[in-house]
């Protein structure tokens, strides 16, 4: 039962890995944007499903231009609907952003298809990978190389570079960055833009173990807010550490309880709301007080 | 909260209250039923999901029925006719659908029952209205057993009907079977079915997971399924969720390890795991490259290849086969009357593959045939995945014992 336990919490470690690349992009446009981004799971399958259009049409080279779509579209998103938002109430931009969802969800439909879309991962990547007591599908472990690369990456650019710099600094003193002459609406379009490119990469990478299909979206917007909702709204390292939990905890639960495994990570954000409100990593912004 | 960074972007009253008129009239076209025309014509209900994970069926399900009114030029008893079509967004709305239908649209009769649960709700609500109500899809033995009610006629032959069906096969591959089901009725109905088969041959369940519907990760229990090493996997996934699981258990190099089967499967369902991942064994109702599909069957298969540039998948199908008998038995009744056309749905009957095929009279459910299938080894194309391997019942004699008779049925019908 020991093995059993290791072999689970390390899948669901793997697991979390991908919760946390769909999470960390709603945590960035919650923490520097203040919208509750409910259409967060249309970028997510957007990424899915241009992913795959243009791998049919160019094969890989055609993924990065995928990405960079979704990238673009949400930053026209934001322009025509998503800025409006940003003097309302977060509520507000819940349904407005819910609504957009229903909507780009049916667009999905019309375009593609309601039929559930094939994509496979390169025949190298199936299989499993055995290291003692952990048996953890190879195509998963790719996945967790990719996040953490991307969660590195983002780190640094967060950090290290003044576009980085700015997009904190706006985040906490919007005024103060203006009259310092940055153009932060620009600022401001290129992090929602860089939220919607997390969601698609994530959308890319989930493709070949999730079906792609109009409602991959909605599965993944729930678990996601939970991630961001533990973690603490718009903290980086509250959605790593959180993801990683509700991977965890769902694994271990369908060990020994699988009919509740969906709630289990209900439960673990009520549990953790009720000890620390703001989440675990949650500070206080002066903006949402 | 702080303002200072939005100013610029502040909306007018005008055109706040645009955006609120524009937001209003999506929501409240996304929420009203689809129309087909607005004339005064005889009006069908029809229920079936619009979201969720069982959308991508009902899809198929409702392109198939409004193929068959479309073939009848929309017309009924020599009037215009159209469908007006309903979500299905849980069991609770589906069951509050039902009754708008009946209460505001004044339908003449429903057709629907995406998933087990929507059906169970529709039916009570048909049965309490006295509206006859054909199922297109759902399975669960109960709505044609314990629940059953005169007004409720239903397509897909029941679990344990289908489950018996697949038992020599799955006989000869192991007794350790492993249950991965859907928490929901369909699921719960597969798991109970097969564990009572298998305790007749001496058989043990080696392991038994029930799996909250819309789940999209497997892996966990694919490791559970692993270290159990069972002979064979019984399956309860339904739509996109059988899909993930397939997917992934590719990914873990088990299809060509541990068979797997599953009844009542979806073409769509396969489709979209694609031509290099998929396997198994399965039961359908339909298969578009069957070769005994009968002329009729072949001249919709045409149709539907026709109007939506795809083969027909076994949804479309029984959708348009349910559409194709409620219409029938509304023509043959000459009325709109209720009782008419439950009367002609109950006389209702047609020849196919050496069976008559009709509704039991004690139960509703329909004496259909249908097929045990197998994953082709290889797959010509994105659409032909199965060779038949059976077609089942053979004849009205099997039929019978397959089906059952009015004494094995948990169905106590009312009188009308």
């Amino acid at each position: 039962m020991l093995d059993m336990m290791i072999m689970q919490a390390g899948n669901g470690l793997a697991l979390g890995f991908l919760y946390v690349l769909i999470a960390l992009g709603l945590s960035i446009i919650f923490g520097l944007l203040g919208i509750v981004n409910f259409a967060h799971g249309v970028f997510f399958a957007l990424g899915a499903y241009f992913s795959l259009t243009l791998f049919n049409l160019m094969g890989w080279w055609g993924i990065p231009l995928a990405l960079v779509i979704v990238c673009v579209i949400g930053m026209i998103t934001e322009v025509l609907l998503i800025r409006r938002l940003y003097d309302k109430e977060p509520l507000i931009s819940l349904v407005v952003t819910f609504g957009l969802a229903l909507l780009a969800e049916a667009v999905i439909r019309a375009i593609w298809g309601p039929q559930g879309q094939p994509f496979s991962a390169p025949a190298w990547l199936n299989g499993v990978i055995i290291m003692g007591p952990f048996i953890i599908a190879s195509y998963r472990v790719a996945i967790m190389v990719c996040a953490i690369v991307i969660l590195f990456g983002f780190w640094m650019f967060m950090n290290f570079t003044p576009f980085g710099r700015v997009l904190r600094a706006g985040s906490r003193d919007p005024q103060m960055v203006q009259l310092l002459g940055i153009n932060l609406p620009h600022v401001l379009t290129g992090t929602f833009g860089l939220g919607c490119l997390l969601a698609a990469i994530a959308g890319f990478l989930a493709a070949p173990i999730w079906t792609v299909a109009p409602t991959m979206g909605t599965n993944a917007i729930m678990p996601a807010f939970v991630v961001v909702t533990i973690g603490g709204l718009g903290s980086y390292a509250g959605a790593i550490v959180a993801g990683l939990a509700v991977g965890l905890v769902q694994s271990l639960t369908i060990q020994f309880l699988p009919e509740a495994s969906t709630a289990a990570m209900y439960m673990l954000m009520a549990v953790v709301l009720l000890l620390r409100p703001r989440g675990l990593f949650g500070e206080q912004w002066e903006r949402f007080e | 909260m702080n303002h200072d960074k939005t100013q610029p972007f502040l909306m007018t009253g005008r055109r706040r209250l645009l955006g609120v008129a524009a937001g209003a009239a999506t929501a409240s076209t996304l929420a009203m039923p689809h129309i087909a025309r607005a004339a005064e014509p005889i009006r069908i209900g029809l229920l079936q999901a619009k979201e969720g994970s069982i959308a991508v069926q009902a899809q198929y399900l409702q392109q198939g029925t409004f193929l068959a009114l479309e073939q009848l030029n929309n017309e009924l008893l020599g009037r215009p006719a159209e469908i007006v079509w309903d979500d299905e967004p849980s069991a609770q709305g589906a069951g509050q659908n039902a009754l708008q239908l009946i209460q505001q649209n004044k339908v003449v009769a429903l057709l629907g029952g995406s998933l087990s649960s929507d059906a169970l709700a529709e039916e009570a609500v048909a049965g309490q209205h006295k509206i006859p109500f054909v199922i297109n899809n759902a399975a669960a033995e109960e709505i044609t057993g314990a629940k059953c009610n005169p007004y409720t006629f239903r397509l897909q032959p029941p679990v344990p009907v289908q489950a018996a069906a697949m038992l020599p096969y799955l006989q000869s591959i192991g007794k350790r079977w492993y249950f991965i089901t859907s928490s929901y009725a369909f699921g719960q109905d597969i798991a109970s079915s097969f564990k009572k088969l298998l305790a007749g041959i001496g058989g043990t369940v080696v392991g038994d997971d029930s799996v909250p519907l819309g789940s999209s990760d497997f892996s966990s229990y694919i490791l559970k399924i692993r270290e159990a090493k069972p002979d064979l996997i019984i399956g309860g996934l339904t739509s996109a969720d059988l899909s993930n699981f397939l997917k992934q258990w590719k990914q873990f190099g088990m299809s060509d390890k541990i068979p797997f089967t599953e009844i009542a499967v979806g073409d769509t369902d396969l489709w979209a795991v694609g031509k290099d991942n998929v396997a198994g064994t399965y039961t359908t109702l339909w298969y578009y490259k069957d070769p005994n599909n009968s002329p009729s069957d072949k001249a919709f298969a045409a149709a539907y290849q026709a109007k939506y540039n795809r083969p027909a998948a076994d949804k479309a199908w029984m959708g348009w086969y349910s559409a194709k008998i409620l219409f029938q038995a509304i023509n043959a009744a000459g009325s709109t009357k209720p009782d008419a056309i439950v009367e002609a749905l109950q006389n209702w009957h047609e020849e196919d593959g050496g069976i008559t095929v009709h509704f039991d009279k004690w139960n509703n459910q329909l004496v259909h045939r249908f097929l045990v299938v197998g994953v082709k080894k290889h797959i010509p194309d994105n659409w032909n995945y199965f060779d038949v391997l059976r077609s089942i019942p053979e004849n009205n004699e099997a039929a019978e014992k397959a089906f059952g008779t009015a004494a094995d049925s948990a169905c106590h019908m009312t009188p009308l």
